[in-house]
């Protein structure tokens, strides 16, 4: 099963189309100023043409920043529901709402989504401030794991030092249990994020980073110059996992860049797949 | 007289030529139009509106030494951040050959009827997809 653990739902048609003034929040919101409404059968069609067989829809909370969300718990419950093959849903929650605790245990309860998805930038706190333990500690009662942005990030608003990798260590090292994936490669800390996923086997990563150039190039650069070009096929195989950042980057070329990569076949079906099922449900 | 419609596709494939000619000479009767002629244009910038002979030979000739001109592995200057789309730029290759086959064609329509030679067909070019596509046909004349 190829995995694809990185995909923004906020643009995704559901049963009731995006009003304009929505759509218009969310393309400012993401930065992502010309992204249309895109039509679930487009997106069959385009996981069917990248061999993609399931992704992990992340929507993003940001009540208390932006006032409204892209992406919701509900609609990703929805699509999850109407597509249970296809979807595995992440919950998101705004860490600074006064009710993030019972809006998090909802979403792992009642509309049972699968992980955490939480941005640092954007949601503007520390991963390691200890007012996020209670939220940390929920995840770990119900055994979901997190999916962090790390690194730098493009959305508007965003500021990179809530972000830096070496902010996670604190949280991997205090909630061992706890099973966190770095985002983007901590991009473009990729040798820091490497060095927190050897010491930390709770650590992942995933591959949804392209900054300059186009996938394979920076794959080549980041992956094969950036921090050696066999640390991940030979240490760090078990915590990669593929992910595209659709629809900011695009799913196609990215995994297409994946496969090309000069690694082990065994390598590229763990980080295609293997490593996003062991994230999503622990077990060695 | 000018009679507009839009006609939606969700593409299958990152190229395919998809063939239009069926639907265009629906649009240019249902219009009531009977002399004048009638243009087809896409709305987009990665594909291209072409007219060619619809065979399965000739489909796979013209994607294939399209995908020899421009390479997915060449060096593109279109590949970079795009501030104006908080996106990267990742499609050269489609743009360059949306370039090749145009993005329009035109045909006289004459009582009623297109007018299309007997081995033409009209295609929509899709460079860049699987994606939700729209080309704009329209017919004017009396």
């Amino acid at each position: 099963m190829v995995i694809d653990v990185h995909v923004h739902p906020g643009f995704l048609a559901q049963t009731g189309a995006l009003t304009e003034s929505e759509l218009k929040f969310r393309q400012d919101v993401m930065g992502l100023y010309k992204t249309d409404e895109i039509e679930i059968e487009a997106w069959k069609n385009l996981c069917r043409c990248a061999e993609i067989d399931r992704l992990f829809l992340l929507p993003l909370d940001l009540k208390t920043t932006e006032g409204g969300g892209v992406g919701t718990n509900e609609e990703v419950a929805e699509l999850v529901k109407e597509n249970p093959d296809w979807f595995c849903g992440f919950a998101s929650v705004d860490p600074h709402r006064e009710d993030a605790l019972e809006v998090l245990e909802r979403a792992f309860t009642e509309q049972r989504l699968s992980g955490l998805k939480l941005h640092p930038s954007k949601q503007r706190f520390y991963p390691d401030d200890e007012a996020m333990d209670p939220i940390y500690e929920m995840c770990v009662r119900y055994n979901k794991p997190i999916l962090f942005h790390a690194g730098v990030s493009m959305e508007p608003g965003t500021l990179t030092k809530y972000a830096h990798p070496l902010r996670f260590e604190e949280t991997a090292y205090r909630f061992p249990k706890l099973r966190i994936c770095l985002a983007h490669f901590g991009w473009p800390w990729v040798k820091e994020t490497c060095m927190l996923m050897l010491k930390y086997r709770n650590i992942y990563t995933d591959t949804a980073m392209l900054y300059f150039d186009n996938p394979k190039e920076f794959y080549a650069q980041s992956l094969g110059v950036d921090i050696g070009p066999h640390w991940i096929d030979r240490s760090l195989r078990h915590q990669v996992m593929f992910g595209s950042d659709e629809p900011r980057l695009e799913m196609l070329r990215m995994i297409r860049a994946i496969r090309e990569m000069d690694i082990r076949e065994s390598t590229k079906e763990l980080i295609l797949g293997e490593n996003a099922l062991r994230f999503l449900n622990g077990g060695a | 007289m000018v009679k507009m419609e839009e006609i939606t596709y969700i593409t299958q494939a990152y190229n395919e030529l998809r063939p239009l000619g069926k639907e265009v000479c629906r649009i240019t009767e249902r219009s009531g139009i009977q002399n004048g002629i009638v243009h087809v244009i896409t709305k987009h910038t990665t594909t291209g509106i072409t007219v060619n002979e619809c065979l399965e030979c000739l489909e796979d000739d013209i994607l294939g030494w399209l995908r020899k001109v421009f390479p997915e592995d060449g060096f593109y200057y279109h590949a970079r951040f795009l501030d104006s789309y908080g996106a990267m730029a990742g499609n050269p290759t489609g743009h360059l050959k949306a370039m090749v086959t145009g993005n329009h064609a035109s045909f006289p329509v004459v009582e009623g009827k297109v007018l299309m030679g007997s081995a033409q067909e009209v295609y929509l070019a899709e460079f860049d997809g699987p994606q939700e596509r729209t080309v704009t046909v329209t017919v004017i004349g009396e």
